[in-house]
Order: C-alpha cells, then structure tokens, then sequence
C-alpha cells in the first residue's frame, strides 16, 4: 500500500541552471530619484536603452533579455506592428509616469453634491453634453484597446503608455454618465455617429487611428472639455472638465510624437495623411451639420435656452479654436495642412 | 402648447420661435431623481448611479452603434459595433462595477510606493534568480493586458461594466510588467532568459481563446490564480521591503482578477445551465496545465529557468535549493488548494466529488 503510494508521486521537478549565465548586460543600476521614484525612463540604460527599428520577435520576450538559441521563429500571433515608426514615440514611457501620478477618481475628486438646483433646461444641456462626451470616450476606449495586441513587445513603452490612455478613457466614460445622472437629467441622444464610425474603420495602420483618435476627435474633445471647464455652471463641471483636459493633453502628446516620428521615417506618410485628413473633415461635417451638441453647448456657455443665441457665438469660437489647434499641432508634426483643409472647416475658421 | 406635465414646455415655446432644434429638451424617465454622493463611503459610485433604463442590462444586446446603455437611438446612425459578446451570460458577472471602483481606488504607482531604496546589493546568486523570475512575471504580466484588450473591443457598451473591469485590468497589468521590470534592473543585475522553446509559447493558449469564458477560464482562474498565490507568499522569497511591497501590491490587484474570472463562472453556471458541461472541460484543461505548468503562466512549473530561480531565492542561496524545493511543492500545494477553492466558489465544485478532476491534484494536496 505504502510502496503505491510512493509510485503515484508526481516526479520532483528537474532544475534548470542554465539561466544563470543567460544574459544580455549583467550590472545595470538604474538611479532612483528622491522625489519621482523609479520611473520607466530611468530603466532604459545601457543595452536596455537600445530601441531597435524593427522587433523581429512575435513572442512576449521583454526588450533586452536572453533569447535563448534556437527558439527564433516561435510567435504568439498578433504583434504585427513591428516596425519602430508603426507606434514609437519618445515621450511615452514619460507620459506613462505622468498619467500614474496625476490619476484620479470620479467617485472622489468630484464634489459632487456641488451641482444641484440648475436651472432645468441647463441641467438636460448638461446631461445631453456629458451622454456624447461619454461615448466619445467609449469608442475611444475600443479603438485603443483594439490595437494592443498588434503592439511589439519590444516596445512596451506605448503599450503601457496605451493602457493608462484607455484607463483614463474609462474614467472619461464613467464620470461624464455620472454627471448625466446625478441629477435626474438623464442620458439623452447617441452621436450622430459618422467619426465613430471612421475611427472604429480605419485600418491602415495604427498611425493613421492615432492621427484620427487624437488630432482629429481628440483635440476637439479636447477643447470642449476646456470650454466645459471655463463656461461651467457649478465647480462640479470646472473640475471635470479641466481634470479631463490635463489627460486628454497626454493623448495628443504622445500621438504628436509619434506621428512626427513616423512621416519622419515613412516616405510619403506625410503627404497622404495630409489629403486623408481632408476627407476625414468631410465625414466630420457630417456629424457637425447635427445640431444636437451645439445647441446644448450654446444652453449652457449662454446660461439657458434664452442664452442660445449669446451662446452660439462661444461655440463658433470653441469651434475656431478647434481648428487653429488641429493646424497648429499639424505643422509641429509636419503636415502642413492649412492649403488642404476642407471647405468646411475654413469656414470654421472665418466665423 | 404649453402642457402642463411637460417641464420644459416655455423653453420650447421660446426656442421654436427662435428656429431651434432642441431635440434634446425631453423629459427622461429619471428626470428629477437626485444620487446622493455622500451616502456612501468612497464617494459617487458606478454601481450607484443607474436607475430606469439605463439600468436595464438586455439579455441580448441589439445595440450596435456604440452608444452607451440608457442612451437614446437616433434613426440613420451607421452600424460599427463589431460586437461578438452581445449575450449577456457570455461576459456578466454580479459586481463587475464595484470591481472597477475598487481597481480605480487602490491604484498605486511602481515609482514611488515601492520603497527602492530598500534595496541593498545582494550575494550573486540570488540577484541573478531574482533577476530571472522578474523576467518571467515581466514576460507573462501582460498576457493579461493584451487579450483583455481584445476583447474589450468585442463586448458590446450595453455591458460595460465587466467593459470596465477589463480596462482596470489592462492598467493593472501594464504596472505589473513595468514594476518587475524595474526590480530586475535597480540592482546591478539585468535581464535574463527568455521562457525558452521547450514549453512553447507564453500564455498562447489564452490567447488564442475564441469564446470570453473559455478565454477567462485559462487566464483569470488558472493563469493569474496561479500567480496569485506565489505573489502572497511573496514574504517568502522577498530579500527587502521593496520587493515584499511589489508582492503585496500585485496580489491585491491579482485578487481583483481572479475573482472577477470567478464571479464570471459562477454567473454563467447559474444561467445558463446547458453550458455547464462545457466549462467543466474548460476545467479540465486547466488542471492539465496547473498539474503540468503546461499553461506556461506559472513560474512555480516545473522545467522552467522561474521555477529554478524560485528554488534558490525560497532556499537561499544556490548551495540550497534543495530545501527550495521544498518550499516550492508547499507554494505548488498552496495553488492547488486555492484553485479548488476557487473552483468550489465558482459553482463547479461538484468536479472534486465525483472523480472528474484530475487526479494528481489529488495527489499534490495528500502527497506533500
Ligand atoms: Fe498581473
Ligand atoms: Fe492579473
């Protein structure tokens, strides 16, 4: 009885020294700082700072270890972005640090009970505003998190950059459909829907998403959150608004690195993105000629619906904001695009 | 007209005169109902703020234009929700908000609630298994960001709070790869080997996972359950604050992530009953692997360099591994006894009882 017992014992496992000497730079001190810490900057040193152009591994090998002979070859699936300029940017292990220690809660860093008694029809402006907000950051959140998985490991930088963009677009989602409720007002209308759908469609290469996600929608919600934050009603939508802004500013800077980076390195990107971008307008005029989102907008810059027509007037500069900063952070990524706007946004620009 | 059940009827009045649209000016069936922040410890909540019809969770979700649950369809919006999870037993689970709450709440940061200057040069032999096993978890950590990511895409918003969920766990993830990272490169080491050819590719069977549950099973359950319990025993392989600090940590977010694969099956084995057999071979699977380490996500499995490395740093030194090893079949047993438990938790327990589970758990739980 006993002697089967012992039979029936799993083998002990066999040990595997040979790791021990498996390594590709032995000695590395990474410096840790009185005030920031350890930060994902501070590791890149030495071998572990080289940032190859092209990831050849399709496995998860972390950048920097041991690939062990003979296994070159075995591949996971996915990591089809390979190439340094499909998603690199420089600032992305920085603005991944960033977006860690300027985090913050919707349950707790609101004070929520700081918006009641609006008036009723600025109140149902609010919610329709925070309804589309919200869904904003929703596709948002399928568009980013759609591509990780294509993302080398080799770059890991962006893809944990990419991860707190998706965090924070979760807390976009979640804090906007708590102002829509909060007060009884309500979610109101979905999104016209056509750069929705755009963003969800393009398929070129995260590049061209990133181009569409961040300097196309993203810098126009962008300057809604800040309009929303200097016309607020109540602290509450000040502090939503500037707090949503500072993360949406992280968004941009990574996607202006990147972009710079990439017509920097692809031939004749730059010139295609350029006569993509006015298409991208066109689809864009779609959803604007929707007067939902402006009306609501104008209700609330200009105190309610007797303010609308006073209020129209901060949405036409909102909107002429929005274009100024879409060109502007164009030519800084190296598009010039100021020849190739669309009809309907030059008209944006001399309202 | 000026009706009077209508609240906004004079701002309508005046508005249509003015050529607006306003649309959006309707009475919602919520209209008038007030959350109060301050009930409740922890602020405005997420599980708190639903009432009426964005409330109602639809078994099936018909909703593919992206907008979010509660909200009003408009006619001639386009289709682009590509949404293969629109059932809802194929995804929910009971709390998955208050997951995502407690995620956002017990956020940390890895440089600087880590306390790095803990870290004291160590003997050679240990640095270097310390260096190996960071290597691993970092290698394996986001397994779980990019297929969560996947699949966040895949579930439709109507059931966004394991959408949620999910997107915590992608952030969770992305620290835990960096945090590891980090520990194998503060202390004059650096990385090591790559988990090698002979047992495949990482967590390439969860990846290639094309039913959520199935996917969870592997990852949530077995992967990350496995990683669990090494991470709370984490005071056992530590050699400072820091890295008691990086197991802690982890194993709180961990916690968060096998019970939302726990919550998950237990809702779906009480819903969707004729699916019961299914998961339990999904089960059987993962018994194969955590008996077998053939998942490749458990650094305690047997053959891996993470296994070898975990003999040295619980023995102490490469002089006694051997007394490793025998802490190392105390964590293995230590797995096997909360994955049962898990298992049991899940609504599946029935497999422990009627001879279906495999037998060397058995073995794992009476032998050691
Ligand atoms: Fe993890
Ligand atoms: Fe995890």
């Amino acid at each position: 009885m006993v002697q089967e017992r012992q039979q029936e014992r799993p083998p002990l496992p066999s040990l595997d020294m040979s790791w021990k000497t498996q390594t590709i730079q032995w000695g590395t001190r990474a410096p840790v700082h009185k005030d920031g810490g350890l930060t994902l900057e501070a590791i890149n040193t030495g071998a572990y700072a080289e940032i190859p152009d092209y990831w050849e591994d399709r496995t998860r090998m972390p950048r920097g270890a041991f690939n062990p002979p003979g296994s070159s070859g075995v591949a996971i699936g996915g990591y089809y972005l390979r190439h340094k300029s499909d998603l690199w940017a420089d600032n992305a292990a920085e603005l991944y640090e960033e977006a860690i220690s300027r985090r913050w809660s919707s349950a707790e860093s609101i004070p929520w009970e700081k918006c009641r008694g609006l008036p009723d029809d600025v109140e149902m402006a609010i919610a329709q505003v925070s309804t589309e907000l919200s869904q904003q950051a929703s596709i948002e959140i399928e568009v980013v998190s759609s591509w990780l998985q294509q993302m080398s490991y080799g770059y890991h930088e962006v893809k944990v950059f990419l991860a707190t963009e998706n965090f924070d677009a979760g807390r976009h989602f979640e804090v906007f459909r708590k102002r829509a409720l909060v007060n009884g007002g309500g979610l109101g209308l979905e999104s016209p829907g056509q750069v929705n759908r755009m963003l969800l469609e393009s398929r070129a290469g995260w590049t061209e998403t990133s181009l569409l996600v961040h300097i196309l929608r993203g810098v126009f919600t962008r300057t809604v959150y800040r309009y929303l934050a200097a016309y607020a009603p109540t602290e509450v939508e000040m502090l939503i608004g500037r707090r949503a802004a500072q993360d949406k500013t992280r968004h941009i800077a990574y996607a202006m690195q990147h972009i710079k980076y990439a017509v920097n390195h692809v031939p004749g990107q730059g010139r295609a993105f350029n006569a993509g971008l006015t298409q991208a307008e066109l689809v864009a005029a779609r959803d604007d000629a929707d007067p939902v989102l402006w009306e609501c907008l104008a209700c609330i810059f200009g105190g309610g619906v007797r303010g609308m027509d006073a209020g129209m007037k901060v949405v036409a500069r909102l909107r002429r904001t929005y274009v100024e900063d879409y060109l502007q952070r164009l030519a800084w990524i190296g598009i010039d695009h100021r020849a190739a706007l669309s009809p309907e946004y030059v008209r944006l620009l001399e309202a | 007209m000026v009706t009077a059940n209508d609240p906004f009827a004079t701002y309508k009045e005046y508005g249509k005169e003015q050529g607006y649209d306003l649309r959006w000016l309707e009475r919602r069936d919520v209209w008038g109902q007030q959350l109060d922040s301050t009930a409740k410890k922890g602020g405005l909540l997420l599980q708190d703020v639903d009432s009426g019809v964005a409330a109602e969770v639809p078994d099936e979700s018909r909703n593919l234009t992206g907008r979010t649950r509660g909200s009003i369809p408009r006619t001639g919006v386009p289709r682009v929700g590509n949404y293969s999870v629109r059932t809802k037993a194929d995804i929910w689970l009971r709390n998955g908000a208050e997951l995502y709450e407690e995620a956002v709440a017990r956020q940390w940061a890895s440089a600087t609630d880590i306390p790095w200057h803990t870290i004291k040069p160590l003997p050679d032999d240990i640095e270097r298994a310390e260096c190996q096993l960071a290597t691993f978890i970092t290698e394996v950590e986001f397994v779980a960001g990019d297929v969560p990511g996947k699949w966040i895409s895949a579930v439709t918003p109507d059931y966004y709070e394991p959408r949620m969920y999910l997107i915590s766990q992608v952030m969770d993830e992305a620290r835990h790869l960096d945090v590891f990272r980090k520990r194998a490169l503060v202390n004059g080491g650096g990385l090591m080997r790559r988990t090698g050819n002979t047992q495949g590719v990482v967590g390439g069977n969860i990846d290639s996972a094309r039913d959520f549950t199935e996917m969870s099973a592997r990852l949530h359950i077995s992967g990350e359950g496995s990683v669990l319990t090494l991470f709370r025993m984490g005071e056992l392989m530590a050699y400072n604050d820091a890295e008691k600090h990086i197991y802690r940590l982890c194993a709180q977010d961990e916690s968060r992530h096998v019970a939302f694969g726990v919550m998950h099956l237990q809702y779906l084995g009480s819903i969707e009953t004729d699916r019961r057999e299914e998961i339990q071979s999904y089960l059987d699977e993962a018994e194969r692997a955590l008996v077998t380490g053939a998942s490749g996500q458990n650094p305690a499995a047997r053959g891996l360099a993470s296994n070898a490395a975990l003999a040295v740093l619980l023995g102490g030194g490469d002089d006694k591994v051997d007394e490793g090893m025998k802490t190392l079949l105390a964590v293995r047993q230590r797995q096997v006894k909360e994955y049962v438990q898990r298992v049991r938790v899940a609504g599946f327990g029935e497999r422990f009882e009627n001879g279906r589970a495999n037998p060397m758990l058995e073995q794992y739980l009476k032998v050691y």
